[in-house]
């Protein structure tokens, strides 16, 4: 996708700038990737035909997508300022023990009701606010202050968890939520589905998304027409913080009990899955859509991996080979003797 | 590189040639004049570091007494050689997600290897895991694919085909008596293991310094366009930096079995990523690139080691170490993060 910031004075100018763009955004490079997606599904179910596009798969992937989908709006959109968010699986942790120990929970600390969703929400946007302002204020490199932001989550996490017992939900009430279907659907996956709704329309239609793209495109240029450069950053890490403490929460519904790890291996999945999507790590280019797309097709490598028989020791490897083959691909047209990549 | 145009320290151009005015040699010195700036990039990550132990050891005397510091040398050894290598890629401006998984790797097969090979195991690792690194700064160069995205998908294969090796157990050395001196023999105190890590650390240094694929690699990661047009092989210098990074992957691998005799891939050296970028960046490393000083992530290494090992025993509770590491590493990392290039921070 091209940066709407740039296209605009195009679209007021000339009428029909709108409707030739689509043919430009629709390159065999967006179809690469639906196309790969197609071709997972069809190996897969040609090796599985009875079990997997059976309906339990396909919730189990909708219901095993959800988390990553969650956390990868928030990523994507960092992710197009050029920054990165290496704190999700501590800030998830962080969320999720929140959230447990304000609801209603076997230790009995406290119940709160429907006001714990919040609680663990502002937990996840607070640490998102805190590594925004590091960032912007003290101008070090979003890659440390998130990093660093990882060990001060995981480390609220594992204070909140104390040395008493394990935290545990009751069962059914909102354990099994997620789990419950709506249009046959889990409802882990619909809550994805709005988040990814409005992650769309706020980087396509508000001002805080046309400036994500600005900001990733040229900082200096952003900078120099008026932008509020340190405000929209921090604005994004409040939101992708607010986004990794909804997952946290998901994930600890899912689990069904309080732990600081609740959130282990969502980085590298969901960073991979931005990437493989097609956004741009240097900024400036992608969208939330191409990252739905990405979590969509390591899940359905992960699962038609195990329901093929695959050792699980070797699923690393085959989504790394997958990873670097998907970049090669996207990165071919592109090349250029003078192009500079990090 | 003394035919540097010699400009004012303090002034921050981004497009600032070659060399960072941190490690000036004597040769440098006396034509310059050293900002505060510039001293504090000097010296700033050694400065954290004996901070940092001195509050544990005024807190806690018994720290010193008890080889406090040669159980964080010992400790920091392998990270220090992974940050080392770490510290070359950042240095071209890209990064290595993989060579902790590499170092892992090389100390499976090491310790599969060493009964029926003995040195022959450790010349094999030192060229799988150098290889390794030449195939990811190939694929980085030639194909033009970011640096993090590639080497985050080799991660995920080194990891595969380490679990494959081991077979999912440890697998242990059958005879170590060649590593055995590692850390059986100290120096001043200190394992002989580390000794070689700061040996290397030297070594990169005068590399960068002093000799003109060094200056290349400085070159490509100030401003890769130029480089180029300056007739830099910026290919070249990016495959050197991702081989160096493999090679010193590889020996980090041969200090996990000195040191523990066995690996396996939840063992020691398991979780060495993070810490080996974090020693890096509080060694004043700059992520955007061109500005290193190896001699410094040493102390950035053993600041990184220092925090757990100390935060232990200052008796904090366990369950707060986690916060306390990632409140000193991004205090740490502010107080020394190299203030040249600030126009933009991503």
């Amino acid at each position: 996708m091209a940066n709407p910031v740039t296209r605009e004075p195009s679209e007021q100018s000339v009428s029909t700038g709108r409707r030739t763009r689509p043919h430009h955004r629709f390159e065999v490079r967006s179809l690469g990737e639906v196309g790969a997606l197609a071709v997972l599904i069809i190996v897969f179910f040609a090796i599985n035909p009875s079990t997997f596009l059976s309906i339990g798969n396909i919730r189990t992937i909708l219901d095993q997508a959800a988390t990553p989908l969650i956390v990868g709006v928030g990523a994507t959109l960092v992710v197009l300022m050029g920054a990165i968010d290496l704190s999700v699986e501590g800030v998830m942790g962080a969320a999720g023990m929140a959230f447990i120990l304000t609801t209603e929970n076997s230790r009995g600390s406290v119940d709160l009701g429907p006001l714990s969703f919040v609680v663990g929400i502002a937990m996840g946007a607070a640490l998102g606010v805190a590594a925004g302002l590091i960032h912007t204020r003290l101008k070090v490199p979003s890659f440390i202050v998130t990093l660093g932001f990882w060990f001060v989550g995981l480390g609220i996490a594992t204070v909140l968890f104390g040395t008493e017992t394990i935290p545990l939900l009751p069962d059914g009430g909102i354990k099994a939520w997620p789990n419950e279907t709506f249009l046959g659907l889990p409802h882990s996956f619909w809550l994805a589905v709005l988040v990814i709704a409005v992650g769309w329309v706020v980087t396509r239609f508000t001002r805080l998304g046309r400036f994500t793209y600005a900001i990733g495109d040229s900082e200096e240029v952003a900078r120099s027409n008026g932008v509020g450069v340190a405000r929209t950053k921090l604005y994004v890490f409040a939101v992708a913080g607010a986004c990794t403490g909804l997952a946290g929460i998901l994930a600890t519904l899912r689990l069904g009990a309080g732990a600081p790890t609740v959130g282990g291996g969502v980085l590298f999945l969901t960073v991979a899955a931005v990437v493989i999507g097609g956004t741009s790590l240097g900024g400036g280019r992608g969208g939330v859509l191409r990252t739905t797309l990405g979590v969509f097709m390591l899940t359905v490598l992960t699962n038609g991996l195990i329901l093929s028989g695959v050792d699980s020791s070797i699923q690393s490897g085959v989504s790394g080979a997958v990873l670097i083959v998907a970049i090669i691909f996207a990165a071919w047209p592109h090349r250029s003797r003078l192009r500079i990549v990090k | 590189m003394t035919q540097q145009p010699t400009e004012q320290p303090t002034q921050r151009s981004p497009e600032r040639p070659l060399t960072d005015t941190a490690t000036a040699g004597p040769s440098a010195g006396p034509r310059r004049r050293w900002s505060a700036l510039d001293v504090w990039t000097t010296v700033g990550p050694l400065a954290v570091f004996i901070a940092l132990f001195v509050l544990v050891v005024s807190l806690r005397p018994a720290f010193l007494g008890g080889g406090g510091l040669a159980i964080v040398a010992t400790q920091a050894t392998a990270i220090l050689l992974v940050a080392l290598g770490q510290g070359m890629v950042l240095h071209v401006g890209s990064i290595d997600l993989s060579n902790a998984a590499n170092a892992l790797f090389c100390a499976i097969v090491l310790a599969q290897a060493l009964g029926s090979f003995g040195g022959g195991a450790i010349v094999l690792v030192l060229v799988i895991g150098t290889v390794i690194g030449v195939l990811n700064g190939v694929l980085v160069a030639f194909f033009q694919v970011p640096s993090f995205a590639l080497t985050l998908g080799t991660l995920g294969i080194l990891q595969a085909a380490g679990l494959i090796v081991s077979d999912r157990t440890t697998v242990y050395a059958e005879d170590t008596s060649l590593l055995t001196p590692m850390f059986g023999t100290a120096m001043a105190g200190l394992a002989t293991a580390f000794w070689i890590g700061v040996v290397l650390a030297v070594a990169l240094w005068a590399m960068l310094r002093f000799t003109v694929p060094g200056q290349s690699l400085t070159a490509v990661g100030l401003n890769e366009t130029g480089a180029l047009f300056s007739g830099v092989r910026t290919r070249a210098a990016k495959i050197s930096a991702f081989a160096i990074s493999g090679l010193l992957a590889s020996i980090a691998g041969i200090m996990i079995i000195a040191q523990a005799g066995s690996a396996s891939s939840t063992g020691l050296g398991s979780d060495l990523l993070l810490p080996g970028i974090t020693a890096a960046i509080v060694g004043g490393t700059a992520i955007t690139g061109g500005i290193t000083n190896p001699v410094n992530i040493v102390f950035g290494a053993l600041t990184v080691t220092l925090i757990p090992i100390g935060a232990a025993a200052l008796g904090m509770p366990s369950e707060a170490q986690s916060l306390v590491y990632g409140l000193v590493i991004i205090v740490a990392v502010a107080l020394t993060i190299s203030r040249r290039r600030v126009g933009i921070v991503k």
